[in-house]
């Protein structure tokens, strides 16, 4: 966005200079602190990281994301091709339509996770319907997320300049058509920071899997830190394998979207 | 039903707790997430930089690992502070990254020629962004920001891992003693269910009330 | 952009590894503390056929083929899960277990669900499980959801401090103190019940407790007396003072009206009371902690609720 300032003239640039070598210096400083302070208490004492250097318990854990990272793929195609069909009908003309996606919507986007895990844990098989451990997981995922992405599509669509769609329609083409290839590919583009931010916290969801006793990451985690009595070394590890994973998904969707704005 | 009934006063203080650690939550979140964005946008590349590494890295990490992290590991960094203080703070920091983003895709929906037409009037950086570019991004992510700020809501629940008595934790307790899950949970459920059916109901109708007729 | 962010990352892990400070904290406390011997479950009792009625849950659980029980996998003593060996889990509650499906069985199949403390009584009324391992007290209000058979081993509630403190020498000395409880333990009712002024502040899972507690951020930690010696002999910051000022009885979760199964599990558990089986799993266990003989089983019955 550098069409946010001129490009910086001699005096500019010193002031920029100036001003980044300070807060360099006292994050740095900040850092620095932190870190001299957590040796102190021992807490990067070989020792207590020793244990992590054995590839059984990087196993264990790794079978974890295993698990997160197969319900998050389940729950994220779901959900999101459910969000888009929602955010369309949110938008209908056709009342009844809008009435119940919006009602959908509304109510699925207020309820607690936890609570919609519950209702699939013990409602369901009262009645009858008790699915496989999996579905227990990524069915509730499904529908509280669903509600989720329809919000950010529908915001997507509408903040597309009106003009895309007039056009389109006053070349010939069909409502349906002027949504498909003409509305909805620049308003996907648009929020791609948001579905991204949504696929990650979605990922981060599954870690209520515990309650289903679904083996996931975070969970084997707290096991972990319970059989070893090291539970900051562990939470350490286990963000930074976060950290990595989801770190990744960001990076794959930025270079996908930096290849269709050069693809155009 | 009657445990409910019975265990309304903890619960109600549960209740309470929840909404004045998620209001002071969602002031702090709001205001630190738009400052992040700033940064994002500034000519100052350090800035950029920690403000790029700060939304990625709490994008991506679960919130209760960050608040274990935050009640234990910091006091041995050298800042052992008050648990809602610690709570409130790992949520501020957590939620204005999700802030940022929000604000951040609305600053790219923003309409190239206006942050032009800006800087041919001449005005500086920090008036381009105050008053031109900011105003619209954030209009256009009321819904999004909404989104933000009922999973703060939900996320408080979470505080109860780390001993505080929020709605959760009171429900919990409530359970224990009375090992009747469904009417007390579901209750509770319900309650967290109607807060965030205010939340969208107010962004809704703020998303209304501002909206940008183009 | 990415790349760099991630290679500064590992940078600063890296430099954070190899800064190996000195520190003079104490060495990394031996993990598990538990171990299944093969003993335990060599000649171990099994049900006659007569024992196993039609019908019944007995024969249910049979034709599967394995038992399904609610117990936890990050009890240390109790239910742990081996990290280095999934399929292992070792402790009290996990090798009565064991013991139980053999019986049913004839051989350790078991089936490990481990439970939310919230879900346990829903996880027996909706058949998800068949019987509760899970240190799972025996009180009368939870009587009415479920059946108790046993109690099949009683505890207590003791309190903890960091080492050095001589001013808390037990639970009447914590009167206006901050005090350190786990979630959903009976200690959140219990500490209130006998010091009202104290200010009780509860963390969701022991280590998290054991360090709050060794970080200052309360005076004591009031827990199971089994879990605080376990910590204890993890921990040398960590001391026991005075005794256990309440008793805890264990009992095993069943469905609710369940009258054959109920007192089938107790004919079991009078068995291996009578054999020996419980005494082993008990020093096996809670025993490497302890340093005293087995101590009695409870009677079978003798709780309100069981």
């Amino acid at each position: 966005m550098t069409v946010l300032y001129d490009a910086p003239g001699p005096r500019t640039r010193r002031r920029i200079m100036i001003w980044s070598v300070v807060s360099g210096l006292v994050l740095a400083g900040v850092l620095g602190l932190g870190v001299w302070q957590f040796v102190a208490h021992g807490q990067l004492a070989a020792a207590r990281w020793a244990p992590f250097t054995q590839w059984p318990i990087w196993e264990y854990l790794l079978v974890g994301l295993l698990g997160t990272l197969e319900a998050a793929a389940y729950v994220a195609v779901l959900s999101a091709v459910a969000g888009v069909f929602l955010a369309l009908g949110r938008l209908s003309r056709v009342r009844p339509v809008r009435w119940l996606a919006t009602g959908y919507i509304e109510i699925a986007r207020t309820l607690p996770v936890l609570l919609m895990i519950y209702v699939t844990l013990f409602a369901l098989p009262g009645v009858g319907v008790n699915l496989p451990l999996l579905w227990k997981l990524v069915l509730p995922l499904t529908v509280a997320n669903a509600a989720a992405f329809a919000e950010i599509f529908r915001a997507g669509i509408l903040s597309l300049p009106s003009g895309q769609s007039e056009a389109a329609l006053s070349l010939g083409l069909t409502g349906a058509q002027t949504m498909r290839f003409v509305v909805l590919p620049q308003a996907v583009r648009h929020v791609t920071p948001s579905l991204v931010s949504q696929l990650v916290s979605l990922v981060k969801d599954t870690s209520l899997g515990y309650v289903v006793a679904f083996t996931e990451l975070l969970y084997r985690a707290q096991v972990l830190s319970a059989y070893n009595h090291l539970l900051v070394q562990t939470f350490l590890v286990v963000t930074f394998i976060y950290l990595v994973c989801n770190g990744s998904l960001s990076v794959m969707a930025h270079r996908l979207r930096r290849r269709e704005k050069q693809g155009g | 039903m009657q445990a409910l009934l019975d265990n309304l006063a903890p619960l109600l203080q549960g209740l309470l707790t929840t909404l004045w650690m998620a209001a002071l939550s969602a002031v702090g979140a709001l205001v630190l997430g738009v400052v992040v964005t700033a940064m994002r946008v500034s000519p100052i590349p350090v800035l950029r930089g920690v403000a790029f590494a700060y939304v990625q890295l709490f994008l991506n990490v679960p919130l209760l690992a960050l608040l274990v992290l935050f009640v234990f590991a910091l006091p041995d960094a050298g800042l052992l502070m008050p648990l809602p203080a610690t709570a409130v703070v790992v949520l501020v920091i957590y939620e204005a990254a999700y802030v940022a983003e929000a604000v951040r895709s609305g600053v790219n929906t923003v309409a190239l020629g206006q942050a032009e037409a800006a800087r041919a009037l001449g005005l500086t950086f920090r008036q381009t962004l105050g008053s031109v570019i900011l105003p619209q991004a954030l209009r256009a992510v009321v819904q999004p920001v909404g989104n933000v700020l009922i999973a703060l809501v939900m996320n408080t629940s979470l505080f109860a891992a780390v001993g505080i008595v929020e709605l959760a934790a009171a429900a919990n307790k409530t359970n224990l003693v009375h090992a009747q899950p469904i009417p007390i949970f579901v209750g509770a459920g319900l309650t967290y269910m109607a807060l965030a059916l205010l939340i969208g109901l107010g962004a809704g109708w703020l998303e209304r009330r501002v909206a940008i007729v183009r | 952009m990415n790349r760099r962010m991630m290679f500064a990352v590992s940078g600063v892990l890296a430099m954070a590894l190899a800064g190996c400070g000195s520190g003079g904290e104490s060495a990394v406390p031996p993990a598990g503390g538990a171990t299944s011997s093969p003993d335990l479950l060599k000649d171990a009792p099994v049900a006659e056929a007569a024992a196993i009625l039609p019908g019944s849950t007995m024969e249910r659980i049979k034709k599967r083929g394995k038992l399904i029980v609610a117990e936890a996998l990050d009890a240390p003593l109790l239910s742990q899960q081996n990290p280095t060996n999934p399929d292992e889990v070792t402790g009290f509650d996990a090798d009565l277990a064991k013991l139980l499906a053999v019986y049913i069985l004839g051989k350790p199949e078991v089936e490990i669900v481990p439970p939310a403390t919230e879900t346990r009584e829903a996880l027996l009324a909706n058949g998800t499980v068949d019987v509760v391992f899970n240190t799972y007290t025996i009180t009368p209000e939870r009587a009415e959801q479920v059946d108790f058979a046993g109690p099949y081993f009683s505890s207590g509630l003791a309190v903890a401090v960091k080492a050095g403190n001589s001013d808390i020498k037990g639970i009447d000395d914590l009167a206006g103190k901050t005090v350190i409880v786990g979630a959903n333990t009976p200690a959140v009712t219990e500490v209130p019940k006998r010091q009202p002024t104290a200010n009780v502040i509860s963390f969701g899972t022991d280590p998290q407790a054991v360090t709050a507690l060794l970080q200052g951020r309360g005076d004591a930690y009031v827990q199971d007396l089994t879990l605080l010696a376990s910590d204890a002999k993890a921990n040398s910051q960590l001391t026991v003072v005075g005794n256990p000022f309440t008793t805890e009885p264990y009992g095993i979760g069943l469905k609710h009206g369940d009258a054959d199964f109920k007192k089938f599990v107790n004919d079991w558990l009078k068995k291996i009371q009578d054999d020996g089986k419980w005494a082993l799993a008990w020093k096996n266990s809670l025993g490497t902690v302890v340093d005293s003989d087995p101590p009695a089983p409870p009677a079978i019955g003798s709780v309100p609720g069981s």
